[in-house]
């Protein structure tokens, strides 16, 4: 079986959050991207597919400046996937999400993949639109939000489990199928040191900006325009009382009156 | 600048769900004057329809065929692609659900306009284009972002938009055909489904209250006093990982970073410490209370309003009491008691 996982390189989760200089987005001044998240567990699960059927391969894909992107593609090599493709990022020039989809697509383009695994949303935006937009792009059916996915040699099907709102949909499917993994509690392996050194030294394919460029529309259409932090919260105000009767009248007259939250 | 604005809805046991129409009303003010459309999808359409021509809109449309009555989002897409261009929209506003996110990366694509998913609040609009803005890192941060063209897709987050009060007079009701599906994008099928265990109030994604329930509970069976708290609150009731990881509850409940990600009103966390995985999935909430024994559990750092003492006593008190000032009664308990 031939699997792409698309990984985004993503700020480090402990990583302060502050606004650019001109307010816009996240200031990325020294923030270290890596693999995250819901991306993370897709290159689980494309690692466990693969050492479930013999003879598969697993190619990360990675869209972004080049050497975050590097730095995360280097990452999956050493957690045991395959190959690696780097698409570089037009250097300023900001991508929806029709446009990430087509730019994605390239990497798609360049061979056959059985199945396409993303996460059901990236560790930063968030925006949980990717996999179903670059199943439209590509033509194939596109599912997010599974989880509990196998394949099934027997009837060459995919078997997996949707989450909705109202429970837990069971879909069989066959190859070709792009999928956005919810699965978040597959315990991602983590890289033997060794592999990590090794993985400093394998090729990685390159597909450049000018490509990744003509692939997209004439204009951007999504800009940012503010990064806003919450306020700090400043610690909860805390509740003085004697007995537990107290503590909840208090509380609920806050509620109501002050909050106002209550029906 | 007026436009046309087409607002989805996804219909739940052959009703419209509630955020069809916060769809509706976001499509609402979007138009400025233009005509907002709503459309749904799928057999047997007729109860759906029907509610949400009250809903605000200006017309509906229904769009009946076989291979949209599972959830899959690329024939949709299709569909909703087609009907915006019969109907000349410029805007498609999709419903704050986890198959609305899917749609809006499938209309994005098949339509090729910029999408995005999670919108929390329309900031402005102008002949140019939209600006919204959404929750990003977890809550943690919130990212405006302004989208422009011809075409424009946005996907809701629940909750974030009252719908529209319900119209005296419904809107017009018209069928509209489903464009032809390409066969590779249907390949599969459906075979099975499991209902989410009830949590005995609203859905956890959707509800106004959340109370959630951690290890601090130290056994299934004291989740009974959440759950009596949540009813008092008619909310929905939660749980950290450890809860679901022990199997207490199913992983359905389980709010956070690898759970559900959730915004509503009034969250309150019972026995719960505040790991940060927790905190990403419900920092985004309006007012947040804990309740816990120790005094320097880091949950009190997020929460707005912190009681330290033992849940089982508190929350039994806090039950009473909300219960009281609600007027509701209070089972085998004597008043005054
Ligand atoms: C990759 C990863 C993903 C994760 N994803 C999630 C996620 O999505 N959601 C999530 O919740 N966790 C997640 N976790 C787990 C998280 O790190 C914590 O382990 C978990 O949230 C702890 O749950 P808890 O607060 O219920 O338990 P504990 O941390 O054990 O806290 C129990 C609390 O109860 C209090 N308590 C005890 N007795 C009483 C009493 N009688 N009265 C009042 N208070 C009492 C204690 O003071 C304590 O603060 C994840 C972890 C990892 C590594
Ligand atoms: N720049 C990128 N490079 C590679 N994969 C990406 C990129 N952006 C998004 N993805 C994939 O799409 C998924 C959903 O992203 P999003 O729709 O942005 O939340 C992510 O979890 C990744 O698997």
């Amino acid at each position: 079986m031939e699997i792409l996982v698309l990984v985004k390189p993503v700020p480090e989760s402990e990583s302060r959050l502050r606004p650019s200089p001109d307010g816009r987005q996240l200031d990325t001044e020294g923030v270290k991207f890596v693999l995250a998240g819901y991306d993370e567990s897709a290159v689980e699960q494309a690692l466990l597919l693969k050492e479930s059927v013999p003879g598969s391969k697993v190619r990360a894909v990675a869209l972004g400046p080049a050497a975050r992107a590097e730095e995360v593609l280097r990452a999956t090599l050493a957690l045991g996937c395959d190959a690696a493709t780097l698409l570089e990022a037009p250097p300023g020039r900001e991508l929806d999400g029709a446009e990430t989809a087509r730019a994605l697509a390239l990497a798609a383009a360049k061979g056959p993949a059985d199945l396409i695994l993303l996460g059901k949303q990236s560790g930063d935006q968030e925006t949980g639109i990717l996999p179903t937009a670059l199943a439209a792009r590509i033509g194939r059916p596109g599912f997010s939000n599974v989880l509990d996915l196998r394949w099934d040699p027997g009837s060459n099907r995919f078997r997996f489990a949707r989450a909705t709102e109202a429970g837990e949909e069971r879909w069989e499917v066959p190859a070709p199928l792009v999928v956005g993994l919810q699965q978040a509690w597959n315990d991602p392996r983590t890289a033997k040191l060794q592999n990590i050194l090794r993985s400093r030294k394998l090729p990685i394919d390159r597909i450049p900006a000018a490509e990744v460029a003509a692939a997209l529309g004439p204009a951007p259409r999504e800009s940012a325009t503010k990064f806003l932090l919450p306020p700090p919260r400043t610690g909860a105000k805390m509740i003085e009382y004697g007995r537990p009767e107290e503590a909840a009248e208090q509380l609920v007259r806050i509620l109501r009156d002050t909050a106002r939250v209550l029906p | 600048m007026s436009r046309g604005v087409l607002a989805v809805a996804e219909s739940v046991d052959g009703h419209l769900a509630a955020s069809g129409r916060e769809a509706a009303a976001a499509a609402r003010s979007l138009s400025e004057g233009g005509t907002v459309t709503g459309l749904v999808l799928g057999t047997a359409l007729a109860g759906p329809a029907g509610e949400l021509s009250r809903a605000g809109v200006d017309r509906v449309l229904t769009m009946e065929a076989p291979a949209l009555e599972g959830r899959r989002a690329l024939p949709w897409a299709a569909g909703i692609a087609a009907a915006a261009a019969a109907t000349s929209a410029s805007v498609v506003v999709l419903p704050g659900t986890a198959f609305g996110r899917e749609l809006a990366g499938a209309v994005g694509s098949l339509w090729d306009a910029p999408a995005t998913a999670g919108v929390t609040e329309i900031v402005g609009s102008d002949a140019e284009g939209i600006e919204v803005a959404r929750p990003a890192f977890g809550g943690r941060a919130t990212q405006r972002l302004k989208l422009t063209g011809p075409r424009i897709v946005l996907a809701l987050r629940a909750n974030s938009v009252p719908p529209a009060p319900p119209a005296a007079v419904p809107a017009p009701i018209e069928p509209i055909p489903a464009p032809e599906l390409a066969a590779g994008i249907l390949a599969g099928e459906p075979v099975g489904f499991a209902a989410a265990a009830s949590t005995g109030g609203p859905e956890l994604t959707q509800a106004a209250i959340v109370v959630s329930g951690g290890r601090g509970l130290k056994a299934p069976e004291n989740f009974a006093l959440l759950e009596e708290l949540a009813r008092s609150l008619g909310a929905a009731v939660g749980a950290s990982r450890a809860v679901t990881d022990a199997g207490w509850k199913p992983s359905s409940y389980q709010v956070g970073q690898t759970g559900k990600s959730v915004a509503p009103q009034l969250y309150v966390a019972v026995g719960i410490s505040g790991a940060i995985q927790h905190l990403v999935g419900m920092m985004s909430s309006r007012v947040i209370v804990a309740i816990n024994s120790d005094p320097n559990a880091p949950i009190f750092r997020v929460a707005d309003f912190g009681i330290v003492g033992d849940l089982f006593q508190i929350v039994p008190a806090l039950t009473a009491e909300i219960r009281r000032v609600r007027g509701l009664a209070e089972p085998g308990r004597s008043p005054g008691a």
